[in-house]
């Protein structure tokens, strides 16, 4: 999609820039600066990156955490992956065909290896699905669940027989359950490739060392099958740090050369500080608060429907995120081919949370707990939203808790209304089906809710496979939800990423995920 | 001597039961598991009760602490849930960061209190005093996140002096490591070194009275001459039990400084191992700590008693 | 050390019998009349004085709600409208900071009360009774003196739910073997001098001892140890603020505001420095009260004398 013009920099840096304005994304006001390559790119040097957490695990099929995916996709590839506008692009699969609604036929790359020496091939991608599928401790399950058997037609096609039609699964395989381990490394060293996963990936890095607490380190795969763009650096460095204001400042002090996230109290000054480029990344995650509808007073919809038109999201974008995001409709992002613009947020009206209120029975209004992680942007936005619920009548009292504790509540019911943040998918159903599906026992859904209408329409979410179906459905379903309010959504954030101005060559996807195959330092 | 030490140390065993039994209720009780911590993001329940199967999580609090006390009579103390490495090994490796922590802490704070422990009480009630024991109380008072937090902007962000946050191994690389350590150091080495200043100084009027003191005057000593020889070897003794005491909190207590500066010592282990609800690892280390902190003691009125005959204990 | 919860406030060598001052009864007002004659004594009094009375009469002069939240002012410089600045949803620094001294100071004087009861009753128990009772509660002061005191207040914080509440009785829990080595003390120094045995040999029962001779002798010391102990009590209120215990939000304590403002000290460094300085203020002036009274009854100063 790029024009041949003279200064091939500048027109990517308008395309991303329109790209981001086009959805919406943006205010016109704000820039992007994307750290793009001027020059030409010099092999050498190593990376060092800061992020608030240190990686749980190194392999792939057992991995439950948003940090271990972002080392994930610099040292294994999955079979598929994203572009810029979240569109699905071959990666290791060259190329894909449905001739049936239940198989999914994939031609592998050829001369692929994986950093241990052996080839990638049908039977690989035969064994990785297995292991997926019959591990124990295996938490891809869930995201291979359709998948019934996988054949290997011959050395570079694979063949997956589905249970059932499943609209989602090649947006599923861009991420870790498309991921591909060696096997000779999984069968001689499984139990150790949680903490080592030296040779395992295909990658443009691979695994050097691991020291639990300190640094996790890869470095450049010279037999990387990629022969356009890099990966140039020598080694990337990743260093936890769990202290935000410290990550940042890290960065400042010329510590480390890129974080991968600024706090939107800090966006400013970063933005004016020279020595640092910021670029904003819409991503897909969504910050939200889950309604309790097994039990009063979040069982009767009108007093929901109360909370959502008492809340003020114009302000709390405006006053808690400054901005660095944008008011949600519902679970779908703007980063997504499936958002619909055409549906409003739900703006504030107390006239009609009172009117919602007598509805339901409280006319002077009732008393309630959010609970809440503690983190300072989660603290401030309930602090907020406490107080704008207060206009209204409603009183909500703040209960603040660690993630344990949180994710115990949620998981048995135990709320009135609690905060939840999803880092999201790059499909929407990644970010809808378990929310809001009828599920007995313990489950994502912790709302509660079992409305037959959504049950049908994700059903068939999953079943249709035109994209302009789908999207209609998930407009539907907006719509629905936004009435049901088994959550209320409040925002899409920024995920802003700062960079040292060496660091050149970063294509942000809206995902999140920081890849940095064709990442170069200057000298 | 050595019937007392042992009657000591036999007396540890049922505080080592109840500080066992006690954590291993409490982290019982808090909401959560770790199977909820370590799969946040996933649905799947049955890979999560095959896990708590296999971690014994499903098990009466009872069971699982008596199977918890049966590994450690035979020496094994588990392993983290979080990474499967043994809570030994995730302790030993925490070790090392903390104690050098902790030792150029106390490097530092002896460097600053000593002379001005010594000034103040020689000098009693003269400005040097007055500033010694403000500095003193103001070392106390401040509170050691707010401290970091100036420190971290004045020297590593401002100045670009020092590295504000992560760790180098000065074992191992030397200078650099060292620097890495400085602004932590300097965090708890000054509040560390504001208690020091004031027991040395109480410790120093208490020598300072002593008889012998008056008799090392009356035969002519110059004042430093008695302060060196005599009073400074006695008055130390309380500062380096301060010191013995003091050990054990900054090994396992400084959690806030290795959080502001990141630095992978035990104190974050333990904070992090509670919010993960990681059981093994949580009894272990505050096992570890309590065993530590017991022996100090021991160490310490040992030392007392032997130092000072007139405090012996029935 | 303003850092570690415990503190290092524990009274020099207070549980070894022999470093007890002497009887105080009959001296008491000498010792105050000596704890006043200081310069700093005072002044730590007066401190303690004027944080209970803004603590008392803070809503009426509080100059605002202090829950109050003005989104388009947030982060505003301090001027004549708030003599603090606003902090990060715009609310009046000034006037959380007088609605958090009750906060502060509940935490400190509640959590060191609860130490002093249990703590108190507890020495006495042990120190009377003598044996294997005394045994027992030594060892169970031993153990919890050795439970690290972070994850006994996460724990508690957890179990309790993370209010003021529990970050009250865990700090109530980590004082409390203090408490209870300080009174065993001095019931050991105490009942061991000659007029309680002559007391005792004229048949008076026990608890009349304990109130008539124990008690009064053993306030001074006591009371010294609670000064210190209330000063690191509110310091540790504000250290476990950082990591989500203590009073919930919207409510504020000097320690909570500190840690909320710790990410805009470079934007608005107002929000960290007044509630900072106010825990500074209040923690020195209790450190000078008991000095004072501390070196008031140091039998060396009286010696040197």
């Amino acid at each position: 999609m790029r024009a041949a013009t003279p200064h091939g920099n500048v027109h990517r840096r308008d395309f991303l820039y329109l790209c981001a304005l086009a959805s919406g994304t943006l205010a016109p006001g704000m820039s992007v600066r994307p750290v793009f390559a001027q020059g030409a790119p010099r092999k050498g040097g190593t990376l060092r990156v800061g992020f608030y957490l240190e990686a749980s695990t190194m392999d792939p099929h057992f991995s439950g955490s948003k940090v271990d995916r972002q080392i994930y996709h610099n040292i294994y590839e999955p079979l598929l992956t994203l572009d810029v506008k979240l569109g699905i692009k071959p990666g290791l699969a060259e190329s894909w065909q449905q001739p049936e609604p239940k198989i999914l036929v994939l031609k592998l790359r050829q001369g692929v290896k994986f950093q241990d020496g052996t080839d990638f091939n049908a039977e690989a991608v035969r064994f990785n699905f297995n292991r997926m599928k019959t591990e124990p401790k295996s938490v891809r399950k869930g995201e291979v669940a359709s998948i019934e058997s996988v054949d290997a037609v011959d050395a570079y096609t694979v063949r997956i027989n589905l249970r059932r039609p499943d609209a989602a699964l090649l947006a599923t395989l861009t991420d870790r359950a498309g991921m591909m381990v060696s096997p000779k490394v999984a069968q001689e060293r499984g139990a150790e490739l949680e903490r080592n996963a030296k040779g395992a990936g295909t990658g443009p890095f691979e695994f050097v060392e691991w020291v639990k607490d300190d640094h996790l380190l890869i470095k450049r795969n010279d037999g990387y099958w990629g022969k356009q763009g890099g990966p140039y650096l020598d080694r990337v460095r990743y260093r936890p740090i769990p202290d935000d204001t410290v990550k940042l400042q890290s960065l400042q002090a010329g510590e480390i050369d890129v974080i991968d996230y600024v706090q939107p109290r800090d966006v400013a000054a970063v933005r004016a500080d020279k020595n640092i480029v910021m670029l904003d990344v819409p991503s897909l995650a969504a910050f939200a608060y889950q309604l309790n509808q097994t039990r009063p007073p979040f069982n009767v919809k009108a007093l929901r429907q109360a909370v959502a038109y008492a809340i003020d999201l114009d302000q709390i974008i405006k006053g808690v995120w400054l901005n660095v995001g944008t008011p949600a409709n519902g679970p779908v992002p703007p980063t997504s081919w499936a958002y619909d613009r055409t549906i409003p947020y739900i703006k504030r009206d107390l006239a009609k949370a009172k009117a919602k209120l007598a509805e339901g029975g409280k006319p002077s209004g009732f008393a309630f707990t959010i609970t809440t992680a503690n983190i300072p942007i989660n603290v401030q936005e309930a602090e907020v939203i406490q107080a704008q619920l207060a206009e209204a009548g409603m009183t909500a009292k703040i209960k603040l808790v660690d993630a344990a504790t949180q994710l115990s509540d949620g998981n048995s019911k135990n709320f009135d209304m609690i905060s939840y943040q999803w880092s999201g998918r790059p499909d929407p159903d990644g970010n809808i089906y378990q929310f809001f599906k009828t599920t007995p026992g313990t489950s994502l859904n912790w709302s509660g809710i079992s409305n037959p209408q959504i049950d049908a329409l994700l059903d068939k979410t999953r079943e249709v496979s035109n994209q302009a179906e789908r999207k209609k459905l998930y407009s539907d379903l907006t719509k629905i939800l936004q009435d049901e309010l088994p959550m209320v959504y409040i925002v899409h954030p920024i995920e802003p990423k700062a960079f040292s101005p060496k660091v050149q060559g970063y294509e942000p996807i809206p995902d999140g995920m920081m890849r940095f195959k064709d990442v170069w330092l200057k000298a | 001597m050595g019937r007392l030490v042992l009657r000591r140390l036999l007396a540890t065993i049922p505080v080592l039961l109840l500080v066992t039994a006690g954590v291993f209720a409490l982290i019982h009780l808090t909401p959560g598991d770790p199977v909820d911590v370590m799969m946040a993001e996933s649905v799947d329940d049955s890979v999560k009760a095959t896990l708590r199967r296999q971690l014994g999580l499903d098990q009466p609090i009872y069971v699982q602490y008596g199977a918890w006390m049966a590994k450690l009579l035979r020496g094994d103390l588990g392993r983290s849930i979080r990474n499967g490495e043994p809570v030994i090994e995730n302790v030993g490796r925490r070790m090392r960061p903390s104690l050098q922590l902790a030792a150029l802490a106390m490097a530092i704070s002896l460097m600053v209190a000593t002379p001005l422990g010594i000034l103040s009480a020689a000098r009693r009630n003269t400005s040097v005093d007055r500033f010694g024991t403000t500095f003193a109380l103001f070392g106390i008072c401040m509170p050691n996140f707010l401290l970091a937090l100036l420190l971290i902007f004045c020297f590593g962000v401002k100045l670009r002096w020092l590295p504000i946050s992560g760790y180098t191994d000065p074992l191992e690389e030397g200078l650099q490591g060292l620097r890495s350590l400085v602004l932590p150091a300097l965090t708890l080495g000054l509040a560390l070194a504001a208690v020091v200043t004031r027991t040395l100084r109480s410790s120093m009027l208490d020598a300072l009275s002593e008889d012998y003191v008056r008799t090392a005057r009356a035969k002519g000593l110059s004042e430093s001459r008695v302060i060196r020889g005599h009073v400074l070897k006695n008055a130390l003794i309380p500062v380096v039990t301060v010191l013995g005491l003091q050990l054990g909190t900054l090994i396992g207590g400084a959690v806030i400084t290795e959080y502001v500066f990141a630095l992978p010592g035990v104190g974050r282990l333990v904070v992090d191992a509670v919010f993960a609800r990681d059981y093994p690892l949580v009894q272990g280390v505050v096992l570890l700590i309590a065993i530590g902190f017991i022996l100090s003691n021991l160490a310490v009125d040992l030392l007392y008693g032997w130092i000072d005959p007139r405090i012996r204990y029935r | 050390m303003a850092g570690s919860i415990r503190g290092s406030g524990i009274a020099e060598a207070a549980d070894t019998p022999l470093a007890s001052p002497a009887p105080v009864c009959g001296r008491r007002w000498a010792v105050l009349r000596q704890a006043a004659r200081t310069r700093l004594g005072p002044l730590g009094v007066v401190v303690m004085l004027l944080a209970i009375v803004v603590a008392a009469l803070a809503p009426a002069i509080s100059p605002y709600d202090p829950l109050k939240q003005d989104l388009g002012n947030a982060l505003a410089r301090p001027d004549r409208a708030h003599l603090m600045g606003t902090d990060n949803v715009g609310r009046d620094v000034l006037s959380r900071m007088i609605w958090g001294t009750r906060v502060s100071l509940m935490a400190g004087f509640g959590s060191v009360a609860l130490a002093m009861i249990a703590g108190g009753v507890l020495g006495l128990l042990a120190g009377y009774t003598g044996g294997r009772m005394d045994g027992l509660v030594m060892r169970l002061m031993d153990a919890v003196l050795s439970f690290p005191p972070l994850v006994l207040a996460l724990a508690l914080g957890a179990v309790l739910g993370a209010g003021l509440g529990g970050v009250v009785v865990a700090l109530g829990v980590v004082y409390t073997p203090t408490f209870a080595r300080l009174m065993r003390a001095q019931v050991l120094t105490i009942t061991a001098r000659e007029y309680v045995e002559a007391a005792r040999a004229l048949g008076a029962p026990g608890w009349r001892i304990a109130w008539q001779h124990v008690l009064p002798n053993a306030a001074a010391p006591i009371v010294i140890q609670a000064s210190l102990s209330v000063a690191f009590a509110i310091l540790a209120e504000a250290s476990l603020s950082f990591l989500g215990l203590g009073i919930q939000p919207p409510g504020a304590s000097w320690g909570s505001m500190i840690n909320a403002g710790r990410g805009y000290l470079q934007q608005a460094p107002w929000i960290v420095f007044w509630p900072g300085a106010a825990l500074f203020v209040t923690v020195v002036g209790l450190n000078f009260m008991g000095d004072a009274v501390r070196d008031a009854l140091d039998p060396r100063l009286r010696k040197t004398r």
